[in-house]
């Protein structure tokens, strides 16, 4: 019950967060010099085009009623219809932020499912070769650029070794599944299309790698770094001297108290992963939400901007509370 | 570790991918952007041209001779025309034979109603159509247009993507009184030799060839038209064949390409110019010995050769040449470093301050601007660079507020109307053409008496003495015509590059061997 209050609590206090992220968009993409109806009838149209479509568009009105109108389209779920595109952000979303969920929690499988083992091997063997060997790797992952990282593995498993197939969520003449969730990987299992499915992780496997390598060598350092600490407290001495095996101690005692450190970074990669990874998704032709808003800027599209802004912010209000509640079943003491 | 690696192998091994199987019907094409909307009446992008063109017809297409495209028009939809001698009637016969997806006729009351939706949405197609007073359908097969004035481009404009003929039909799927502006933005419904039969936004767009197409079914079955935007993952799709042909190489990977045996790399002479936007309202660039002094210092032929890799000609005069009214004898401005001293000494100019605003929108334009920069030292001027983004630069230079700015262009259909009026007609100054802001009498008149005279040698004439005058006067530095590169694999055959066609293919004469 009390953790059910904390969350109401917390879900009222984003009101007012979301409101403040919203007028501060607003006014930032309305302050960036440049006319969005000039964008839409192009550069050679006369001065009267491009005021019959600010017109069409509200554009003419002054800021605080373009705001207001916008609001109150959003209370109704409707998040107003992009510049850029001529139709609605919904659509625009609904269609990208898919895309982006799936490399992104593909991205996030990979970095704990490789970061945590790394770090605990790193902190169990500390100072011989498999922690130096850990330590260069995560070393190399904080120092290497995406956009680098991302064009080598292409050259190296598609183009040279023929390994991997090429940049897309699909080979080029394979029609995408039947859209239910949006997420190839769980559209070809509902559809029971394993050849599909095949198609779909060899296609997410460079880019999740790729997106998820800088933030499993945070948390191969991350987990490490608590394993030692904790590994050094006197209980997990006593629990060895009680003749508890290595595994015993390092996964039921250390291993869990040192989550909390890596719950929070696992917890902000998400939320700045969920926020669009443009280079990645750039060079694997991913279509997802970090090139979608990159092109809305471009093009000053305010409600495809402010759209990805409330959808970016509501991402990381929700990932926070995640991680603050579990929290409470990581660490017993902790009460809301 | 050991057992890490064993299950990363077998992970490999298991979704190693199939091998593609050759498709010889369907072409690939990877491109760098999507597409923004589908509808002819409001799109004003060549990307999204690409997609729509070969879905209509038009009244006009431009000619083929011996492999080669023309800028010149012959009859498609309109089997022949005729004109009033005042210029301002043209009565077209409508071929019959034609009709839509649906059986609808492509008729009179089809290009009246396509024209007139266009002119009514009043997006950036319907400036080329501006020149339309009034439509009459004569009969079924005979449509009457009244122009306001004389309008020596009117036939060239109805070849542009804004002249597609639409079926009449969707009037019943607009929505609000939207002309179905939303309905078209995502659905087809021309009597081109394609229609679109799959658009997923970010990944590829599927054109299917009609096989009962009135001109002739076309060769492919298949076109699927690939979103890539970076320029190193085209390169290595056309290099494994994952693509045939692949958009906006970088130049600097151009010649790798050129050593690969399953490409062939093209290179076509284009109508799209590269050129500098002089403000002539500023005070410091109000003299015309001072701009004449900043053409005279760029080092042309040094940043064709070294920047674009000599993927590229100097410009002479405004209007590029391959298009009727480019003259071989105008003014050319050499590098001349002396004489541009010479000039700025005598205009009083010494010690000159500029900043030259450039966006991102061409991968060669820092190095332009660092070339440029250096030039300019050269003759005393200092040259301060500005990287803005494209939106912002484009409202800068519609209010003036600029002093050099790097730009781009091309013309909407092949009459030189589309560079000497809009590049130096005092009434389009900003945005829209005149990006100069430039301003003198006589050059007015000799441009609005050609663009209301349908007479070619008259026009040719009265253009060719406005350049002269232009000339002197340097409101722009004219850099060069860029050659379009498009590398494609050695299978296919058919392309024909069209420079009033950029980013476009001729997909129903294209096939693979």
């Amino acid at each position: 019950m009390r953790i059910l209050a904390y969350i109401i609590k917390r879900v009222l206090a984003a009101v007012p967060v979301l409101i403040g992220v919203s007028i501060l968009t607003f006014l930032i993409s309305h302050a960036i010099p440049g006319d969005p109806a000039r964008i839409i009838v192009g550069p050679k149209a006369s001065k009267e085009a491009v005021e019959a479509i600010r017109r069409e568009h509200g554009l003419d009105r002054p800021l605080p009623v373009q705001y207001v109108r916008y609001m109150t389209g959003l209370m109704q779920g409707d998040l107003g219809q992009s510049i850029r595109n001529h139709r609605p952000v919904t659509k625009d979303l609904a269609d990208f932020f898919p895309a982006t969920l799936e490399l992104t929690l593909a991205s996030l499988v990979l970095c704990l499912a490789v970061g945590i083992p790394l770090g605990i091997l790193a902190a169990v063997r500390r100072n011989r070769l498999a922690d130096h060997v850990a330590r260069v790797f995560s070393v190399i992952g904080v120092s290497t650029p995406v956009f680098w990282l991302g064009l080598m593995l292409l050259l190296l498993f598609y183009r040279n070794l023929g390994w991997l197939p090429g940049s897309g969520r699909l080979d080029i003449t394979s029609t995408p599944p039947a859209a239910v969730t949006g997420l190839y990987v769980v559209d070809a299992v509902l559809a029971r299309d394993w050849a599909l499915l095949k198609e779909v992780l060899s296609h997410l496997i460079l880019p999740a790698f790729c997106l998820s390598y800088v933030y499993l060598a945070v948390i191969t350092r991350i987990v490490r770094s608590s394993m030692i600490a904790v590994l050094g407290q006197d209980y997990i001495t006593t629990a060895r001297a009680n003749g508890l095996s290595a595994a015993r101690v390092v996964f039921k005692h250390a291993f869990k108290n040192s989550l909390i450190p890596t719950v929070t970074i696992a917890g902000l990669s998400l939320g700045e992963l969920l926020g669009g990874a443009i280079l990645t998704e750039t060079i694997f032709a991913w279509p997802g939400m970090g090139k979608y808003v990159v092109d809305s800027i471009n093009a000053l599209d305010f409600p495809a901007i402010m759209g990805f802004t409330l959808l970016a912010s509501t991402a990381y209000v929700v990932i926070n509370l995640g991680v603050d509640v579990l929290y409470a079943f990581l660490n017993p003491r902790i009460r809301y | 570790m050991r057992i890490w690696t064993l299950c990363l192998l077998l992970l490999i091994t298991a979704l190693a991918p199939a091998a593609l199987a050759a498709d010889k019907d369907t072409l690939v094409v990877g491109v760098s952007s999507d597409i923004h909307t589908l509808d002819p009446g409001v799109s004003s992008d060549n990307y999204d041209w690409r997609q729509i063109y070969p879905c209509y017809d038009r009244l006009v297409k431009y000619k083929v001779k011996d492999g080669v495209g023309l800028t010149e028009v012959e009859p498609m939809a309109a089997e022949s025309w005729a004109v009033s001698a005042d210029g301002l009637k043209w009565t077209f016969k409508i071929r019959k034979g034609i009709a839509f997806d649906d059986g609808t006729p492509l008729n009179a009351e089809a290009v009246r109603y396509s024209f007139d939706r266009t002119i009514a949405i009043g997006k950036g197609p319907a400036d080329n159509l501006t020149a339309i007073a009034s439509m009459a359908v004569v009969d079924d097969y005979t449509l009457e247009i009244t122009l306001k004035n004389p309008y020596g481009p009117f036939l060239q404009t109805l070849a542009t993507d804004g002249a597609s003929i639409i079926n009449p039909k969707v009037a019943d799927r607009a929505v609000n009184d939207d002309k179905a502006q939303a309905f078209l933005a995502e659905n087809v419904d021309g009597s081109g030799p394609f229609k679109i039969v799959e658009w997923t936004r970010g990944q590829r767009c599927v054109l299917e060839a009609k096989p009962n197409y009135w001109g002739g079914a076309p060769k492919l079955k298949k076109v699927i038209i690939r979103f890539m935007a970076e320029s190193a993952d085209r390169r290595m799709a056309l290099e494994q064949g994952d693509v045939d042909i692949a958009e906006n190489i970088l130049i600097d990977q151009i010649p790798a390409l050129e050593k690969n045996k399953d490409v062939v790399v093209n290179r076509f002479p284009s109508q799209m110019v590269e050129y500098v936007y002089v403000n002539c309202q500023n005070e410091k660039l109000k003299d015309p010995a001072v701009r004449q002094a900043l053409s005279y210092a760029v080092d042309y032929q040094g940043i064709i050769d070294h920047v674009l890799q000599g993927n590229g000609v100097q410009m002479r005069g405004p209007i590029p040449d391959g298009m009727w009214g480019h003259r071989k004898d105008v003014f050319q401005y050499k590098r001349d470093t002396a004489k541009a001293k010479e000039l700025l000494k005598a205009a009083g100019a010494e010690n000159l301050e500029l900043t030259l605003i450039y966006s991102e929108r061409r991968a060669t334009w820092e190095q332009i601007a660092l070339v440029m920069q250096a030039n300019l030292a050269e003759i005393g001027v200092k040259l301060n660079l500005e990287l803005m983004a494209n939106p912002t630069l484009r409202d800068k230079i519609d209010k003036g507020d600029f002093e050099l700015c790097l730009g781009a262009w091309s013309p909407d259909f092949a009459d030189p109307y589309m560079f000497m009026n809009f590049w130096f007609d005092s009434a389009k100054a900003g945005l829209p053409g005149n990006r100069s802001f430039y301003k003198n009498d006589k050059v007015d008149e000799l441009v609005r008496k050609a663009e209301v005279s349908s007479v070619v040698e008259e026009r040719k004439k009265l253009y060719g003495e406005a350049q002269d005058i232009i000339m002197q006067d340097a409101p722009y530095i004219f850099l060069y015509q860029i050659q379009t590169i498009v590398p494609l694999r050695a299978d296919v055959q058919g392309y024909v590059f069209n420079p009033m066609l950029e980013s476009m293919y001729n997909f129903e004469a294209i096939s693979k061997k």
